[in-house]
């Protein structure tokens, strides 16, 4: 992807760059979505082997996904957003386990709506925790193995269950696992016949630090063999040092798109807001006022409510303008840092 | 066929948890039960009347229902179903492996408490034989019946086990005796006629005739493969949010 966030489009009906084909514009959504036009992901720089096109999906009254676009191409990509965001309905519709309500979704060049033959090169690691309970992880891994029609599943099983570090536990019931190693016995599954795509919906709920890292280790060598990744994760961190790039949802949008420095440009350069207690908050407003990186500040009862474009300036400057103007800072505190709020920013933008 | 065998283990194993095996033996072995006090305690031998009350009429629904509600309507609810259905493999024969599986385990449940039952007691008209081998294959060929509606039932409903119950009780205990004209919508009564058509002397009402209860109980079978095999080609599992 390239390294600039690509600007919204002037319509939201644009074909996708580097789609197979240009699909006719799906008729508009409804209930009618108001708010700005969708983001369009920046084309991927090998073929895209994902290719999500205008993609709205909901339930009744409820749109879970909004009109989505973005192709993917070999490599990493973090799905990022809040709980709710709908995530995992993307997931789900590129799985093939949703059909869309509009637009389309296409697996190496065909849809993957009603097409099971796609799965000889598709593995999903679905978020939900449930795997049979009454299976060792080498019966589960074999099992899968023998569903996808592996020649030998015994070794394909051994394999994915060593690949996801996984052997001293392979013959227990699945029961008797815990969390992260439920994770690592789901991906052991969705790794035996050795897929070219791989989608794992929050991969890294219940795993402890270790496993995470080999996790993310093992998921880097498969996309550096030219495998496409896509992960969703409601932690920043997660896809900061996992994903080569990034896809934003939050409220069925997608948010933005493009390399995570970009991204998280734009997360740290948007207008902030500070709640400032000190001995003299009048004083403090009206120096800070005098300051280039403040662009707006408010008394309320018991504090000042400052506005800032630039995050970097405004924290170097606020403790020498309090000092300047002998004023004692007893609280900064950001009122707006929260995820929620950086993504709804990045949907209003 | 290579690829129905881990589909039918995996699904044999999930249905013979403790709790179900238990319930389902107990239920198959109360009619064996019932013959042996009435055979110990001198009771007039009459298995005709103990296998169409008890076991055609309760035990081989039931276990049909308990099983055939089971054999993919669990794994929808626990989330398991996902790893069968993200796999290469057309869902008619995931269906199919289903259909199986639910129709073998409830004959393997109720033939055998057929058979015992009638060896037990013995026919009220004296051709024991007859009784035991023409109830066994009409309770082998009804009992599958029921547990493919049920299979195709659960990937319609989430409530599969209440509106199976309500069939089985309301539709055919009461309604298919009331109102003789919908018998042909009744899988007890196409299992019933089989076996009148097999030599059994079966009590109460003129049973269906032979073709109609054959042609029920295939259509029934049929009809439910196809039923479940569309439904699963567009069965859809929602994300978590």
């Amino acid at each position: 992807m390239s390294d600039e966030m690509v600007p919204p489009p002037p319509t939201g009906t644009t074909a996708l760059p580097g789609a197979t084909q240009a699909a006719p514009a799906p008729p508009p959504l409804a209930p009618p979505a108001a708010g700005p036009a969708p983001v369009q992901a920046p084309a991927p720089s090998t073929p895209a082997a994902l290719e999500v096109d205008h993609v709205s999906r909901w339930y009744g009254n409820v749109v879970a996904v909004n009109d989505i676009s973005f192709g993917l191409g070999a490599g990493v990509t973090g799905l990022l957003g809040p709980n709710g965001a709908g995530k995992s309905t993307l997931l789900h519709l590129m799985a093939g386990l949703l059909a869309p309500s509009a637009g389309r979704v296409m697996v190496e060049g065909e849809s993957a709506w009603r097409r099971p033959e796609m799965y000889r090169h598709v593995g999903l690691v679905p978020e939900r925790e449930t795997i049979h309970a009454f299976l060792s992880g080498r019966e589960f891994a074999r099992l899968n193995a023998r569903l996808q029609g592996v020649a030998d599943p015994d070794a394909a099983a051994a394999r994915a269950i060593a690949t996801v570090d996984l052997t001293d536990a392979a013959d227990r019931p699945i029961g008797t696992y815990s969390k992260g190693m439920r994770q690592r016995a789901k991906l052991a599954g969705a790794l035996v016949h050795d897929p070219r795509i791989l989608l794992l919906d929050e991969p890294f709920n219940g795993m402890d630090p270790r496993q995470r890292l080999h996790m993310m280790s093992l998921l880097r060598t498969m996309a550096a063999q030219g495998r496409t990744i896509l992960f969703s994760s409601h932690i920043l961190e997660e896809v900061e040092r996992l994903a080569d790039s990034v896809l934003v949802v939050y409220a069925g949008r997608l948010a933005a798109a493009g390399d995570f420095r970009s991204i998280r440009r734009l997360m740290t350069d948007r207008p902030h807001t500070y709640t400032v207690r000190s001995s003299d908050d009048r004083r403090l407003a009206a120096a800070l006022m005098a300051d280039q990186s403040v662009f707006g500040a408010e008394l309320v009862s018991g504090h000042v409510a400052i506005r800032t474009a630039d995050y970097d300036a405004f924290t170097r400057t606020l403790p020498r303008v309090a000092r300047d103007a002998a004023v004692t800072l007893f609280e900064v505190r950001p009122t707006d840092d929260s995820l929620e709020s950086v993504f709804s920013y990045l949907v209003r933008r | 066929m290579s690829v129905m065998a881990p589909l039918v283990e995996v699904t044999l194993r999930g249905l013979l948890g403790r709790r179900r095996t238990i319930l389902l033996a107990l239920l198959a072995g109360l009619p064996v039960l019932i013959a042996l006090l009435i055979r110990f305690s001198g009771g007039r031998p009459d298995a005709d009347r103990i296998l169409d009350t008890l076991v055609v009429r309760t035990v081989m629904p039931l276990v049909a229902l308990i099983v055939g509600t089971a054999a993919i309507g669990s794994e929808i609810d626990d989330g398991t179903a996902v790893y069968l259905l993200i796999k290469p493999i057309a869902r008619w024969r995931v269906a199919a492996s289903k259909i199986l599986v639910a129709a073998g385990l409830t004959s393997v449940m109720v033939v055998p408490a057929v058979v015992l039952t009638g060896l037990l007691l013995g026919s009220r008209g004296g051709d024991t034989a007859t009784t035991v081998v023409g109830y066994g294959i009409a309770c082998l060929i009804g009992g599958s019946a029921y547990a493919a509606a049920f299979v195709a039932l659960s990937l319609f409903t989430t409530r599969a086990l209440l509106l199976g119950l309500a069939y089985v009780l309301i539709w055919e205990g009461v309604l298919s005796g009331l109102l003789a004209g919908t018998k042909f919508l009744s899988i007890r009564q196409a299992t019933l006629g089989l076996a009148a058509a097999l030599g059994v002397d079966v009590p109460g009402s003129e049973p269906l005739a032979p073709a109609v209860s054959v042609f029920v109980l295939v259509a029934v079978l049929a009809g439910a493969l196809a039923l479940a095999s569309w439904r699963l080609s567009r069965f859809e599992i929602r994300g978590g949010d």
